[in-house]
């Protein structure tokens, strides 16, 4: 039997916790629900999780998942739905997080899992937010575009080194709408909030050579560019960067996973990647941090000087890499 | 007199029967199967697929005449070659696979051929391209999302080739079509992404405003949702599930040469296991009744429905998983076996709940 749990905000600032257990199913329901004092809920959340099961491509009979809230939840708070749902994910290892998920979101479309918004105010640190402007479907988790939105956006990491304790993979968002078809080409209205006039332009120049390579995109698209963390050095983020753009406009095959890249690029009007610094310490990190699914990309000049066994060691948990001297197709 | 006598009776005799109307111009190019009608000349270059109401095929070749026995359907099948678009990832519309593929001559050394079997069971009147294609794209589709063939960013040649193997298996395996030549192409000339959003947009910014347009648009008919009527899913699925059934039995023997002991008890328990959902299909109750006479709510029937289809869901999952098994030679088989047993587990599970006269009858109460 497989125990986890996964936590919410309350509405009186509280947590609620919820603990998500999974056995064989003999015979049983496949997912069974119970709140203290509040059989609505239960039944509620049950609905949920069946909902967003949905989403999955996998089906698996052969399991049944408990799921408990230790209290119930305010008078109409349903700000649990999506730790429900995460909970569900992660017992079932259809989801593996990297730490503890507190998560808050509410959604009248589960079973095509979207995430509508959230009652919580603020954004207190380390809470998973669901809703338009913070994690908008369940896709997301793994930085892929919600194929039924208006909005196209997609995620990719790059790993930031700096030697201190705080390395870690960090994420860049590229969202894009259609432009009002006034045909202003060549300069696409790029716009990057929270970083400087400098990086600005680098973003806008990175974007504007490699959708010059691809041969489309100019000129159709208004485009915004988001970092997790705005405050960073180097240009070792650009491929992701370019990677993000790829499949927000649905140029690029997707991984089931996330997609982990490091590189730049001196001609990516060309298409090529060039190569970055600091191969041993970036290659520790994503030897940490990947998990299946995940697509790791790095620069060509990096195949020969690879740990040992990088490549067996991330295989074994789910992961690909590829080393690259150009984006687009093989 | 006499010389004009006789030269009606040999016209009469020479005259070849009168051919059944048949229009064969759309084979080959938008269609792949039509129905044929009986005493039809198999055109050149088709060939005439017979299946009797068991599901058993039998072919005959171009420029014989269609015999039908009683209670067999004849198609005429073109081989093709034919050319299609596949997107494979419903999020990004602009990548696609250009796939050049042919109908199979039959295989002298099966005893089914996959796509009469195909034919038999899933065609319905005829074989359209389009519709076609679009199993095709949703069988990629979902192999993709499961990650058993893996096309990932920036697929490297090696990685190319592994998923070019896993696909042509999985279209002979699944379809009985043969992938002569499969390339990644740009779609973006053709399904531009970018009109697609702002289509999106547009319509839902009518639904917040609506406009003098978007009224019009609302009086005109919408986009019909896929009916789901129950009677008609509900026999559809089963009989894919009655006739696809013991060939996949059939093929699932035959694909494993088990290595051990342990092995072969896997092996046997899983044949055991389909045996049983396949018989419990041969025997399945009328949608329609609760007990003998007894008819069964609307709301039922839905249900009983909804579980057929997704037991012939998780058999397009068996195909695909048969078509891993034979690409998978000497790799070990541990992986393959516990989704065997999983894909059977939802199999028994849709139909035991199929079987079930209420929802409460499907789950046991807790211990």
């Amino acid at each position: 039997m497989t125990t986890i749990e996964c936590r919410s905000v309350a509405v009186d600032g509280g947590m609620l916790t919820i603990t998500a257990t999974r056995r064989p199913r003999a015979g049983r329901a496949d997912v069974k629900c119970s709140v203290p004092g509040a059989p609505a809920v239960a039944e509620r959340m049950q609905q949920v999780v069946r909902l967003a099961r949905h989403t999955e491509p996998r089906f698996d009979s052969r399991d049944q998942v408990v799921l408990s809230l230790d209290r119930a939840p305010g008078e109409g708070d349903r700000d649990w739905e999506l730790a429900a749902v995460l909970a569900d994910r992660i017992v079932r290892g259809v989801y593996t997080p990297q730490r503890e998920v507190v998560a808050n979101g509410w959604s009248d479309a589960w079973h095509l899992g979207r995430i509508d918004g959230r009652r919580l105010a603020g954004s207190p640190d380390g809470v998973l937010l669901g809703g338009a402007d913070a994690l908008a479907h369940l896709g997301a988790l793994n930085g892929q575009p919600d194929p039924a939105a208006g909005i196209s956006s997609a995620r990719a990491w790059f790993p930031m080194h700096s030697g201190g304790e705080h390395d870690g993979l960090g994420w860049v968002e590229v969202s894009v709408r259609p432009l009002a078809r006034a045909g202003r080409d060549e300069d696409d209205p790029v716009s990057v909030p929270d970083v400087d006039a400098v990086r600005q332009a680098q973003v806008a120049a990175v974007l504007a050579g490699s959708r010059h390579f691809d041969g489309r995109g100019q000129g159709q698209w208004r485009t915004t560019v988001r970092f997790g963390e705005p405050r960073f050095s180097g240009d070792s983020y650009q491929l992701a960067l370019v990677m993000a753009d790829r499949m927000a406009r649905g140029r690029e095959f997707l991984a089931r996973g996330r997609v982990i890249a490091t590189g730049s690029s001196s001609a990516w009007h060309a298409g090529r990647v060039e190569t970055v610094e600091a191969l041993a310490p970036k290659c520790a990190l994503i030897a940490r941090e990947a998990g299946q699914g995940d697509r790791i990309l790095l620069p060509k000049e990096w195949e020969a000087a690879l740990p040992q066994g990088l490549r067996e060691e991330l295989r074994a948990r789910g992961a690909s890499l590829a080393c690259v001297e150009r984006i687009g197709i093989i | 007199m006499l010389g004009s006598l006789f030269k009606s009776t040999l016209q009469n005799t020479l005259r070849p029967l009168r051919q059944p109307e048949f229009d064969a111009t759309r084979l080959g190019s938008v269609a792949i199967a039509l129905p044929a009608p009986n005493g039809l000349t198999v055109p050149p270059g088709c060939a005439a697929v017979l299946v009797d109401r068991g599901g058993r095929s039998r072919r005959q070749a171009a420029g014989t005449r269609i015999a039908a026995i009683e209670g067999e359907t004849a198609w005429c099948v073109h081989p093709g070659p034919y050319t299609c678009e596949l997107a494979p990832f419903a999020g990004a519309p602009e990548i696609g696979l250009r796939v050049h593929f042919a109908i199979d001559a039959s295989d002298p050394r099966a005893t089914h051929q996959r796509f009469d079997l195909f034919l038999a069971s899933e065609a319905g009147c005829m074989v359209e391209l389009g519709g076609f294609v679009e199993l095709a794209q949703t069988a990629l589709q979902r192999e993709l999302a499961q990650g058993n063939l893996e096309l990932p960013p920036c697929t490297t040649l090696e990685e190319w080739n592994a998923f070019r193997t896993g696909f042509n298996q999985l279209m002979y395996t699944r379809f009985g079509v043969t992938v002569d030549d499969c390339v990644p192409v740009d779609l973006g000339a053709t399904r531009d992404y970018a009109a697609t959003l702002d289509a999106r947009l547009a319509a839902r910014l009518d639904a917040v405003l609506p406009n003098a347009a978007a009224r019009e648009q609302a009086a005109a008919p919408v986009v019909a949702q896929e009916a789901f009527v129950p009677a008609c899913e509900d026999a559809r699925a089963l009989r894919r599930l009655f006739l696809e059934l013991p060939c996949l039995m059939c093929a699932v023997r035959m694909a494993v040469l088990p290595a051990d002991q342990g092995r072969f008890r896997q092996h046997q328990e899983l044949l055991r296991r389909l045996d049983l959902v396949s018989l419990s299909v041969g025997t399945m109750p009328a949608l329609e009744l609760a007990a003998p006479g007894q008819p069964l709510a609307q709301e039922e029937q839905q249900r009983r429905a909804r579980h057929s289809r997704r037991a012939a869901a998780t058999l397009d999952e068996a195909w695909a998983l048969l078509a891993r098994l034979k690409v998978a030679g000497e790799a070990p088989l541990d992986g393959l076996f516990d989704e065997a047993d999983r894909i059977v587990a939802n199999l028994e599970t849709e139909a035991g709940a199929r079987r079930a006269v209420t929802a409460r009858d499907v789950e046991l109460e807790d211990a």
